[in-house]
C-alpha cells in the first residue's frame, strides 16, 4: 500500500509507493561519468586563472602565490554569467499589484580543487575542507552587505542536474535581497513548533532518527545524515550537525573538517549505489537578516541548518512542480539500506 | 539586467532576465520520437486496459469496445488506491495516511496521432466535459479533498505513453502548491476585499502586454512573475473558485483558448513537451471569493536546476512580456 508522507517542517504531503519500490538498479543508469560532452578548455584549473573573469575574490593559496595565479587550493570568482549584477541600490517598487526589485545580487563561483576532477566524492577530505572554508568566508563577507538577506549555496553536478559546459567540480552562491520562499516556509513551519513544544524540531527530527535508526546513512563526528521521512525524490537526503546551531557560517574549523568527513562517505556511497548518479546539494541556513526584525527573536533557536542532497534519478513531471506535490518511488528506508549496504 | 519579481498568488520571488532575454529560436526542443510497439489506449485494444469507468460515445456502441470519442480508465500503474477506509496515524513526530486516492486516464480521442490542439473544437469540448464529470462524481466520495487533473506531454514532460491522454487523481490531502495559493489569496482578500485573481486579470486586460488571446468567458496569459520560459495561464474572466461548475457555453469557450493556445505554442516552439495543470478550489461545501480556478501550462525548455526545487527561488530567462508577444505574433 503506498501512503502519504507529511513533511513535519513545512507540512508538505508526498506519496511513497512502499509495495513496488524501485531499487537503485531499476533507475535507467545515468552516469555523469558517462556523459558526452564537447568540453572547450577548462576554465577552473590550475594554469588557466585567466579564463575566469577577474577579480579572484577568495582563494586559498600557497604563501608567496599572486592571486590570479597557480598555486591554490580552492578559489572564488564571478560567475561568468551571472543572472544578477553587483552594483547598484536596491529598489523595490510595484507595478499594479505587482511587486518588483531590481537584480541587485552575487554570484560567484567556488572552485573546489586545482585538478580537473568532477565529482565531490573524489576529492580527498583535506580539500573538502578547503572548500567548505571558502564557503563560510565568502557567505560571511556577503552577510556584511546590508543589501543582501540570504545567500543560496548549491552545487549542480551533471547534466541532467543542470550543470552548465564545466564539469571542474564547483559550486554556486547566489546572495539576494529576499529569502527564497522554501527557506521562508521551513523558517515558519520551525517557528510554529517552536512556539508550542519549545524545542527545536530539527533537534526532534535528530533524535527521532536515532533512536529508530532505519533511515540512517551516516552517524560521524557529530554529523548526521539520513533519508527524510517524507522523502521528495528516490535517495534523497539531509545532512546536519547534531548540536543545535542555526547558521552554517558558525561552524568553527575543526568541525568544517567533521562535515568534509560525512560529506565525502554519503557522496561515495551514491556515486557506488547509483553508479555516479547526477545530484544537486543545497544549503539551508539562518538568513543574514532576519524577516521583520522585533518579530523574530527565536530564529537561534528554533532554527537548524542542513544540507539538502538530492540525486537527479526521475524526471519531475510538470504536475509535481505545479502542485507542490511528490510522488517517490523509493521508500526512505529502503534508500537508506541500500546506501548503508555499500562498502567504502 | 534582471528583475526580481514577486508572485502576488504565492508570495514567491523569481528572477526574470531582462535584457539577455531568450527567444523561442533559442530553445532545442528534444524531437519526440515515435514508440513502436501495440499502443493500449487505440480503439480496438480496450481489453489492454482495465474497464472504462466513462466513455462518451454515439450510437449503439458497447462499454470497453471500439467507437468512443473519449474514454476514461482506471490508471494500470496507480500511485494510490481507491479501495479502503482512510487511515491517518502519528509515528512519534511523524504524521501519515495510507495511499487512499482515485487515478485516471482520460483518453483525449480515438486518434493515436492527434493532440489536443488538432482537434476539432467539438472533441476538445468531449475531453473537458470528460474532466467535469469524472470530477463531479468522485467529489461525492467523503474520503477525498482534491482533484488535480493534469496532462503531461511528451518524454521530457514525464509521458509514459505517446496516444494523448490526461490523467485525474483525487486525493485525501491538499497540494502544498494550492494551500500556498489559498493562503496567500485569502491574505489578500481579508485586506482588499477583492480577489487576487480577478485583480489580476483586470491589470492584464488594462495594459495588454502579457495577454496572449482571449474570448468571451476566457483570457490567456504569460503570468507577470513567470517561473518558466513560455509559461502562460488561462483564466474564467468572471469570478468562479471550482473548475467543475463550469457551464455549458464556457465548455465551448475553453475549449478553444485551450486549443488555440496550445497550437500556439506547437508552432513558435517547435512542438514542444509540455504540463498543464488545473488549479481549482479544494473539496468542501466553502464558496469561494478569494479564490479563481485556472489551468497552468509550462512548456519544458531547459532543466529546471535542483536548486530551484529546493529553495522555491526560479531563474527565468524570457521575460513573459516577450513569450506573450511571440505567442501572439504566431499566424495560425
Amino acid at each position: 500500500m503506498p501512503e502519504f508522507r507529511k513533511d513535519p517542517i513545512i507540512g508538505r504531503w508526498v506519496i511513497v509507493a512502499t509495495e513496488r519500490a524501485r531499487r537503485p538498479s531499476d533507475f535507467v543508469p545515468h552516469s555523469v561519468s558517462e556523459e558526452k560532452y564537447t568540453e572547450p578548455e577548462c576554465p577552473f584549473c590550475e594554469g588557466k586563472e585567466d579564463k575566469t573573469p577577474p577579480p579572484e575574490i577568495y582563494a586559498i593559496r600557497d604563501p608567496g602565490t599572486k592571486p590570479g595565479s597557480p598555486g591554490w587550493k580552492v578559489r572564488v570568482v564571478p560567475s561568468v554569467s551571472p543572472v544578477l549584477k553587483i552594483e547598484g541600490k536596491i529598489e523595490r517598487r510595484g507595478r499594479g499589484i505587482y511587486d518588483v526589485i531590481n537584480g541587485i545580487g552575487a554570484h560567484e563561483i567556488i572552485v573546489e580543487t586545482p585538478q580537473h576532477i568532477y565529482n565531490m566524492a573524489d576529492l580527498p577530505e583535506e580539500q573538502i575542507t578547503c572548500a567548505i572554508t571558502a564557503y563560510i568566508e565568502r557567505m560571511t563577507d556577503l552577510g556584511r552587505d546590508p543589501r543582501f538577506k540570504y545567500a543560496l549555496l548549491f552545487k549542480n553536478y551533471g547534466s541532467a542536474a543542470g550543470s552548465g559546459k564545466v564539469r571542474h567540480a564547483h559550486s554556486q552562491l547566489i546572495a539576494m535581497p529576499v529569502n527564497p520562499i522554501r527557506l521562508k516556509d521551513e523558517l515558519v513551519g520551525s517557528r510554529q513548533y517552536f512556539e508550542y513544544k519549545e524545542r527545536c524540531i530539527f533537534c526532534d527530527i535528530i533524535k527521532q532518527e536515532t533512536d529508530t535508526g532505519k533511515r540512517i546513512v551516516a552517524d560521524i563526528d557529530g554529523f548526521l545524515a539520513f533519508a527524510p521521512f517524507a522523502s521528495r525524490f528516490p535517495f534523497e537526503m539531509w545532512v546536519l550537525p547534531k548540536k543545535h546551531s542555526s547558521d552554517f557560517c558558525n561552524l568553527t574549523k575543526d568541525k568544517r573538517a567533521d562535515l568534509a568527513r560525512i560529506l565525502k562517505v554519503v557522496l561515495t556511497k551514491l556515486k557506488k549505489a547509483l553508479v555516479d548518479p547526477p545530484y544537486n546539494i543545497i544549503l539551508h541556513t539562518a538568513p543574514f537578516r532576519v524577516p521583520k526584525a522585533g518579530y523574530w527573536r527565536t530564529i537561534e533557536e528554533d532554527f537548524h541548518w542542513h544540507i539538502e542532497i538530492m540525486p537527479r534519478l526521475t524526471r519531475v513531471a510538470g504536475f509535481e512542480w505545479g502542485s507542490g506535490f511528490y510522488i517517490n518511488p523509493t521508500p526512505p528506508e529502503d534508500a537508506a539500506k541500500y546506501l548503508n549496504e555499500m562498502e567504502i | 539586467m534582471a528583475e526580481l519579481r514577486r508572485d502576488p498568488i504565492t508570495g514567491r520571488w523569481v528572477i526574470i532576465e531582462i535584457d539577455r532575454a531568450k527567444n523561442p529560436s533559442d530553445y532545442e526542443v528534444e524531437p519526440h520520437k515515435k514508440r513502436e510497439g501495440i499502443c493500449p489506449f487505440c480503439p480496438g485494444n480496450e481489453r489492454m486496459t482495465p474497464p472504462e469507468i466513462f466513455a462518451h460515445r454515439e450510437g449503439a456502441a458497447k462499454p470497453n469496445e471500439p467507437g468512443w470519442q473519449t474514454r476514461v480508465i482506471p490508471n494500470k500503474f496507480p500511485a494510490l488506491r481507491v479501495e479502503g477506509d482512510l487511515d491517518r496515524i502519528g509515528i512519534g513526530m511523524y504524521d501519515m495516511m495510507n495511499g487512499i486516492g482515485a487515478h485516471e486516464v482520460i483518453i483525449e480521442n480515438p486518434d493515436h496521432n492527434k493532440e489536443l490542439c488538432d482537434l476539432m473544437d467539438h472533441e476538445v469540448e468531449q475531453v473537458i466535459w470528460a474532466y467535469r464529470n469524472r470530477s463531479l462524481d468522485l467529489i461525492g466520495d467523503k474520503r477525498f479533498k482534491y482533484i488535480l487533473i493534469f496532462k503531461n506531454y511528451g518524454v521530457s514532460a514525464g509521458a509514459s505513453l505517446e496516444h494523448p491522454h490526461s490523467q485525474l487523481i483525487a486525493l485525501p490531502i491538499i497540494p502544498k502548491r494550492v494551500v500556498e495559493e489559498l493562503r496567500w489569496s485569502e491574505r489578500y482578500y481579508d485586506y482588499r476585499e477583492r480577489c487576487v485573481f480577478c485583480d489580476m486579470i483586470h491589470q492584464e486586460i488594462d495594459e495588454r502586454e502579457r495577454v496572449i488571446t482571449e474570448n468571451k468567458s476566457f483570457i490567456a496569459f504569460a503570468p507577470f512573475v513567470s517561473r518558466f520560459p513560455f509559461e502562460f495561464s488561462i483564466f474564467p474572466k468572471i469570478h468562479s473558485a471550482e473548475f467543475s461548475y463550469i457551464q455549458k457555453e464556457e465548455v465551448v469557450d475553453l475549449a478553444r483558448i485551450l486549443k488555440e493556445t496550445l497550437l500556439r505554442m506547437k508552432i513558435a516552439l517547435k512542438d514542444p513537451s509540455y504540463n498543464f495543470i488545473v488549479h481549482t478550489s479544494p473539496i468542501d461545501s466553502k464558496e469561494r471569493v478569494d479564490y479563481h480556478w485556472h489551468i497552468e501550462i509550462m512548456p519544458r525548455l531547459g532543466r529546471t536546476a535542483g536548486f530551484e526545487w529546493g529553495t522555491g527561488f526560479y531563474l527565468n530567462p524570457t521575460p513573459p512580456e516577450i513569450a506573450a508577444w511571440a505567442l501572439r505574433e504566431v499566424s495560425l
